[in-house]
């Protein structure tokens, strides 16, 4: 098992960077925009987004946490309850009329976004949802695609993409694994 | 050693030693603290109408090496240094420092106080100066009797497109003056570059059907240029990522409506820390700047500041708000300087790249 | 954002040694006073009996003591701090750190290490997980394996190529190492090298060797902002010690590109180990292309770092303790001095440092003299200039070849002795340079031979015609001029055409001929900063504007060689320290970069400038002193300036010339102040011998008080004070005993104390004796509050010298060394046992 590094410190530095003047751009500015990260590192890159607009606008955009564990298709949850469903996410704003970006570190069956915008949508009715992601890795499983990509890494199913975010990992890094 | 004169525009004169040509030329004096990459300094066709004084003490000592020249002819109009050493030391540094500036024309002295002619400098601002064989009135009276050209940009640039074929990225580079580093750093990264002249229509240049377009670095004020550069530009920067540098920075800023003036002592160095702002990050590039961007003029509705130098406060760095469309004040291809900032052509490229995906929609 | 700390331990540098004088020292004392301004306490381990730093801690907080694990883990207990400040502990106080961290002690104690993380410290102190690192980071590293038969070390060889070095792996200190060019040749080695292993086992690695030596120093805050403080060329190749080589700065051979390059993988390696502060990263990079490998990753301060700092007058010091406290370079200020930029501003230069070093050889002769990957000098010296040729000579010229002005030659060597230095150089290496030039070798067979860039070839040849030019062209002003340009001083054209230096004067007058005095500031002049450091140069502008107030000069005693330099550094610095207090504004000349009395806090201006007459007299008559100290014994020195009445100098401590001794005769001794005609006992001492040699220039080791102080002390003291005569004897003088047999005390002899029990003396009595000396010359010495201090005698305790020599450092078999062979020494107490 060797991980070889495909963005260092500095490459996953700038396309956060990069992502956030597309969002911008996208959104003919931040009104009404919100962030969701989707847990773990996705909630860290929401965050450090969110850093960056305030430094560029100087304004505070909220961030929510969004555990989708609960909405995976691939676990057994139809019984339960919105309630029990939405417990572990930490969303204190409505997302009701809001521009919604959804932050994840990769996105590759399309699984997780999927069960990412049940729960969002369980939440209220937002004016638009996009999706942020730091690495596509391909082999899509549904009809989903990024709107801010940081970075392409083509990568065959046998391979592992790990990402490291400083503040849980002691270092910025995206790894393949092979 | 021939004794030659430095005179500058407040009167005074300054003894000192011949080095290169023995030409007389008349340009504007500014120094430069960077203290390597003389052979990119001097080969920058930034200082055309320039004469460079170096602070650092001396200059020459490894001779010219075959893949540092910014130029193929470079347009100083004469160097100021303490000490030069005409050395041509092993096999990859043929031609010496004084056999280059004699081939190109361009006067050297060497032998004067380079530090007080800096500290003048500081003082009373941008001065005129000659470089001549006596330091007489009649010297003074054309000193002050020549006007320089303001057409520095059609007397450097590229009258005709030309193609640097590679196999990558389809990349417009249009040429005002164009340091080679912005070339070297493209064809590092693959990019099928076309250098086109610097007055191209945006139609020209939108045939070209490019992946990404960048305007150059290059000499003297931007207000030189006509109307039809700043028309062409607002016209392509929706058009495809835009990438500007140096003078292409500063028409980029006025094609967007921002306002940009002559800096009282032009800053040539790099040793001032430049912030990202979005980042909050410090890092160092070499700087040739003469003119610098108004941050006051700066509609916040069309641009980002990106960057800004945290010495003098000059806008380093923009971004257009609704098209992938940035330009920086410094030079990020480190030739000469640091490269602390050359993954901004990283940046390009990936844009580029998002581009490219987005229009062909990949899934 | 700042960490909150309350109170600091600070890891002193210990005794000076080979590879280490005052600079830690230097160091600690500006960190000490940046420190002092977060309102922290500081709590100091030292046993360095010539540090200055320590006296200016608390006496409260200061730990004579070793600085070692145990000795730092009880004070810890002791203490509580919240912070460990290793870095200006060099290598010993960094490993201690790390051992801190893996012992568990630093997180029992809830311990933060400043400057870098116990995890990332572990990854420099363990050379395996920096190779790992750096491998990492694509950053390439020397490849080395372990083989265990010609096939592997084939294998080896195929991947890295010619030329290789083969080294045994033995159990004994084997240091035998094989360098191979070729086939035949590795096939020699490995059969010579697997006989000698002690498992059959070599290693085998990349030979650098002849690569050129480029050192980078940079420093970081935690938001991970960094700026380059200067690089640093060694003229000579690898396989030279950087500490043994001539270095320059900024570096002079390096195309942009591969400056740039090196610069980036500092930077790249300063934020995978997270560094907040300082770090010296040393290259070898290749003479062919543009490759190198990183060789030594150091994220503390050394030799070069503050040799960096002195370069570009960056504060690198006082700025590099707010980093590692975590504050941003934007958050740092300065003293008013500075531009407010300065922190954040990447140093530029306008000027050429050399640093040529000082070796011991002429005290210690014995020992394996060539240059190589074994340190050996004790000292060094710098020269600034405008121009490389004359940062060269004032840098030559400030060093050990002579104290006269001369340009020295080694014209006397034979040929074959020179083809033979040049390719095994010995410490007189830049004059067989140069001598070679002389002798018509070409620059390209020099530069083969030696591995030495041409350019310095270049450099030492005008030199040598500068030098003909002047010599054939005497008392002409063209030739002044060509002179002065080159850095030969006025004492040396004087030497040179057997003048009077007031002709010299006179000449530079007739032609308005002035020296000018430039600024070292990080700027490079724009922006008007008063760091007050300055070289000379001859040229339009001078900078350096004499005091309105009343000034003193001191001047430095230059590079150390053995014997009691660091002692003397640390005389001067007080005196300039005492000086202040008095109400003088202080200049400070000095060469050796190494010193604590060139720290910018200890006096108003510092001129770095070699140590000789015209370059003295050119201060003395821009900044007119009122009075000039001259620290040391440097007989030569303060005659050649009492010819000039006019000047009002105190050489400080007397001149040892006037003592007399039997030399062979002393075991006790007791030490006196005298002021007019007042005798006062300031406390008694016993010589130690350890080797039986009853010799004054063997007593290095002694302690305060006396053996049987009980019940001899009053008495000899009394004796003491009897056969003194007030009219002969001023100041601290040191009595001296031998007891008898029967127990009878003889005395044999009187001198003035000297230099190196001065500083012991302060350390003992708590009472700073510079500062009662410079007093007592100025003529403003309080005797009533002295006496209050002295008295009674009343010992507590006893205090131990011990000297430290260097032979083991430089291979020699010696053990017993005389005063003049010290390299430091160490202080330690010790309790009356009842």
């Amino acid at each position: 098992m060797m991980g070889k590094i495909i963005l260092d410190k500095m490459a996953m530095q700038r396309a956060l960077t990069r992502i956030t003047y597309e969002i911008v751009e996208k959104n003919k500015g931040v009104e009404d925009l919100v962030l969701i990260g989707i847990k773990t590192r996705g909630i860290f890159l929401a965050n450090r987004i969110a850093d960056r607009l305030q430094q560029l606008e100087n304004v505070t955009i909220p961030v929510g946490e969004l555990d989708i564990t609960n909405y995976r298709d691939d676990i057994e949850h139809d019984s339960m309850s919105i309630d029990v469903k939405m417990s572990n996410n930490k969303i204190d704003f409505s997302i009701e009329g809001k521009r919604v970006i959804l932050v994840d570190d990769v996105l590759y069956t399309g699984r997780t976004v999927r069960a990412a915008l049940s729960a969002v949508m369980d939440l209220g009715r937002p004016k638009s949802i996009n999706l942020a992601v730091l690495v596509d890795r391909g082999h899509r499983e549904l009809p989903i695609r990024a709107d801010f990509v940081g970075k392409n890494i083509p990568s065959s199913q046998k391979e592992k993409i790990k990402v490291y975010v400083s503040e849980i990992d002691d270092k910025d890094a995206v790894e393949l694994i092979k | 050693m021939t004794q030659r004169y430095l005179i500058l525009a407040d009167g005074s004169a300054y003894p000192g030693k011949a080095f290169g040509s023995l030409a007389t030329t008349t340009g504007e004096l500014v120094a430069n603290s960077t203290m390597n990459g003389y052979q990119e300094i001097i080969s920058n066709q930034i200082y055309h109408n320039q004469i460079i004084v170096f602070t650092q003490s001396s200059i020459g000592n490894t001779g010219l090496d075959q893949n540092a020249y910014e130029s193929v002819l470079p347009s100083a109009k004469g160097v100021i240094v303490r000490e030069y050493e005409n050395l041509a030391t092993d096999h990859f540094k043929r031609i010496s420092l004084d056999r280059y500036l004699k081939q190109h024309r361009i006067p050297g002295i060497y032998d004067v106080d380079t530090r007080e002619i800096r500290h003048r400098l500081q003082k009373y601002g941008n001065m005129m100066a000659s470089i001549v064989d006596v330091a007489d009135d009649h010297a003074f009276d054309q000193l002050h009797a020549t006007v320089l050209t303001n057409q520095q940009v059609a007397q450097v640039a590229t009258p005709k497109p030309y193609p640097n074929p590679d196999e990558g990225d389809n990349v417009v580079v249009v040429d005002f003056g164009l340091k080679s580093g912005i070339l070297r750093e493209l064809s590092r990264r693959n990019c099928n570059v076309t250098v086109v002249p610097w007055n191209s229509t945006s139609e020209m240049i939108l045939d070209l059907d490019p992946d990404g377009i960048v305007l150059s670095t290059g000499p003297g004020a931007p207000s030189n240029l006509p109307e039809s550069v700043l028309k062409m530009i607002t016209e392509i920067q929706s058009q495809a990522p835009l990438f500007a540098i140096g003078l292409g920075h500063e028409l980029f800023a006025l094609a967007n409506q921002a306002k940009v003036s002559k800096l009282r002592v032009e800053h040539h160095g790099a040793n001032h820390p430049i912030r990202e702002i979005i980042t909050n990050e410090i890092f160092f590039s070499g700087q040739e700047q003469g003119y610098a961007v108004d941050p006051k003029s700066i509609d916040h509705a069309k641009l980002f500041i990106t960057h800004v130098d945290l010495v003098n406060g000059t806008v380093q760095g923009l971004r257009h708000r609704d098209f992938p469309a940035f330009s920086v004040q410094f030079s990020p291809d480190g030739a000469p300087g640091p490269k602390d900032s050359v993954d901004l052509f990283d940046d390009f490229m990936e844009i580029m790249e998002r581009r490219r995906d987005e229009n062909g929609s990949r899934y | 954002m700042a960490v909150d700390i309350n109170k600091v331990l600070l890891l002193g540098g210990g005794p000076t040694s080979i590879g280490h004088e005052n600079e830690l020292d230097a160091a600690a004392y500006e960190r000490l006073i940046a420190l002092k301004k977060t309102g922290a306490q500081i709590i100091y381990v030292d046993d360095n009996p010539f540090s200055v730093t320590s006296e200016e801690v608390q006496p409260a907080n200061v730990y004579v003591q070793q600085v070692n694990f145990k000795n730092v883990v009880n004070i810890i207990e002791k203490e509580h701090p919240d912070a460990i400040m290793a870095t200006t502990g060099g290598l010993n106080a960094m490993q201690i750190a790390w051992q801190l961290s893996e012992s568990g002690v630093l997180t029992s104690n809830n311990i933060n290490l400043l400057g870098i993380k116990p995890a990332d410290l572990r990854k420099v102190i363990d050379n395996e997980k920096l190779r790992d690192l750096l491998t990492e980071i694509n950053e390439r590293v020397i490849a080395s394996r372990i083989v265990a038969d010609d096939t592997e070390a084939m294998d080896f060889v195929r991947e890295v190529g010619f030329p290789v070095i083969v080294k045994p792996i033995s159990a004994s200190h084997d240091t035998s190492r094989f360098i191979c060019n070729n086939t035949d040749e590795l096939e020699d080695a490995l059969d010579v090298s697997f006989k000698r292993a002690y498992i059959k086992r070599c290693s085998i690695e990349q030979s650098i060797v002849g690569y050129k030596e480029i050192e980078m120093v940079g420093i970081r805050d935690a938001n991970g902002n960094k700026l380059l403080i200067s690089g640093l060329e060694d003229m000579d190749p690898i396989g030279i010690h950087s500490g043994d080589s001539i270095i320059f700065a900024p570096t002079q051979t390096l195309i942009n590109e591969e400056y740039q390059a090196l610069r980036t993988a500092t930077f790249r390696i300063m934020d995978s180990l997270n560094v907040t502060g300082t770090c010296h990263v040393q290259f070898a990079q290749s003479r062919t292309d543009s490759n190198y490998f990183v060789t030594k990753v150091s994220p503390f301060f050394t030799r070069n770092t503050l040799l960096a700092a002195k370069a570009t007058g960056y504060p690198l010091t006082y700025v590099a303790s707010f980093l590692e406290l975590g504050y941003g370079f934007t958050e740092i200020k300065l003293p008013a001095k500075y531009s407010k930029y300065t922190p954040f501003m990447e140093p530029t230069m306008d000027h050429v440092l050399v640093r040529i070093p000082l070796w011991p050889f002429r005290d210690i002769n014995d020992v394996d003299q060539h240059l190589n990957t074994l340190m050996k000098s004790v000292g060094s010296t710098i020269g600034v200039g405008r121009t490389v040729e004359e940062a060269i000579i004032k840098s030559m010229h400030s060093s050990q070849f002579s104290p006269r002005d001369i340009l020295p030659s080694v014209s006397k060597v034979d040929d074959d002795d020179v083809i033979n230095q040049l390719i095994h150089p010995l410490a007189s290496r830049i004059l067989i340079l140069m001598e070679a030039l002389r002798r018509g070798f070409s620059i390209d067979e020099l530069s083969e031979l030696t591995r030495i860039d041409r350019f310095y070839f270049y450099k030492l040849n005008q030199l040598l015609r500068a030098q003909d030019f002047v010599i054939n062209h005497p008392l002409s002003p063209q030739s002044v001029q060509v002179g002065h340009k080159y850095g030969f001083g006025d004492g040396m054209l004087a030497e040179l055409w057997n003048v009077n230096i007031a002709q010299i004067t006179r000449m530079n007058q007739n032609v308005n001929h002035q020296v000018t005095y430039k600024e070292i500031e990080p700027s490079a002049g724009e922006f008007l900063e008063a760091t007050n450091i300055f070289y000379s140069s001859y040229e339009l502008e001078n900078e350096s504007k004499p005091f309105a107030e009343k000034t003193a000069l001191v001047i430095g005693r230059g590079g150390n060689q053995l014997g009691p330099n660091s002692a003397a550094d640390y005389y001067t610095a007080q005196i300039l320290i005492s000086l202040k207090k008095v109400g003088y504004k202080t200049l400070i000349m000095n060469t050796n970069p190494n010193v604590v009395s060139l720290t910018p806090q200890l006096s108003d201006k510092q001129y770095i400038e070699p140590i000789q007459l015209g370059n003295i007299l050119n201060i003395i008559n821009l900044d007119r002193p009122d009075v000039i100290f001259l620290p040391g014994n440097r007989h030569y020195l303060s005659k050649q300036l009492k010819q000039f009445a006019d000047l009002n100098i105190i050489v400080l401590p007397p001149d040892q010339k006037v003592a007399h001794y039997k030399r062979h005769s002393a075991t006790t001794a007791v030490d006196l102040f005298i002021q007019g005609k007042e005798i006062i006992p300031v406390t008694s001492l016993s010589f130690f011998n350890h080797h039986n040699r009853n010799d004054l220039h063997h007593l290095n080791d002694y302690q305060e008080p006396m053996i049987d102080w009980q019940k001899d002390e009053s008495l000899i003291m009394q004796q003491a004070i009897k056969t003194t005569n007030p009219s002969e004897w001023q100041g601290l003088v040191q009595v001296l005993f031998n007891k008898t047999n029967s127990g009878d005390y003889i005395c044999t002899g009187i001198r003035p104390v000297r230099i190196t029990e001065t500083a012991f003396l302060t350390k003992t009595t708590g009472i700073n004796w510079i500062n009662v000396l410079v007093k007592k010359y100025l003529g403003i010495l309080d005797m009533a509050s002295l006496r209050e201090q002295l008295k009674p005698i009343a010992h507590k305790r006893y205090s131990i010298m011990t000297a430290h020599f260097p032979f083991k450092q430089l291979q020699s078999n010696r053990k017993e060394g005389t005063t003049r062979q010290e390299v430091g020494a160490a202080l330690s107490f010790e309790n009356f046992i009842n």
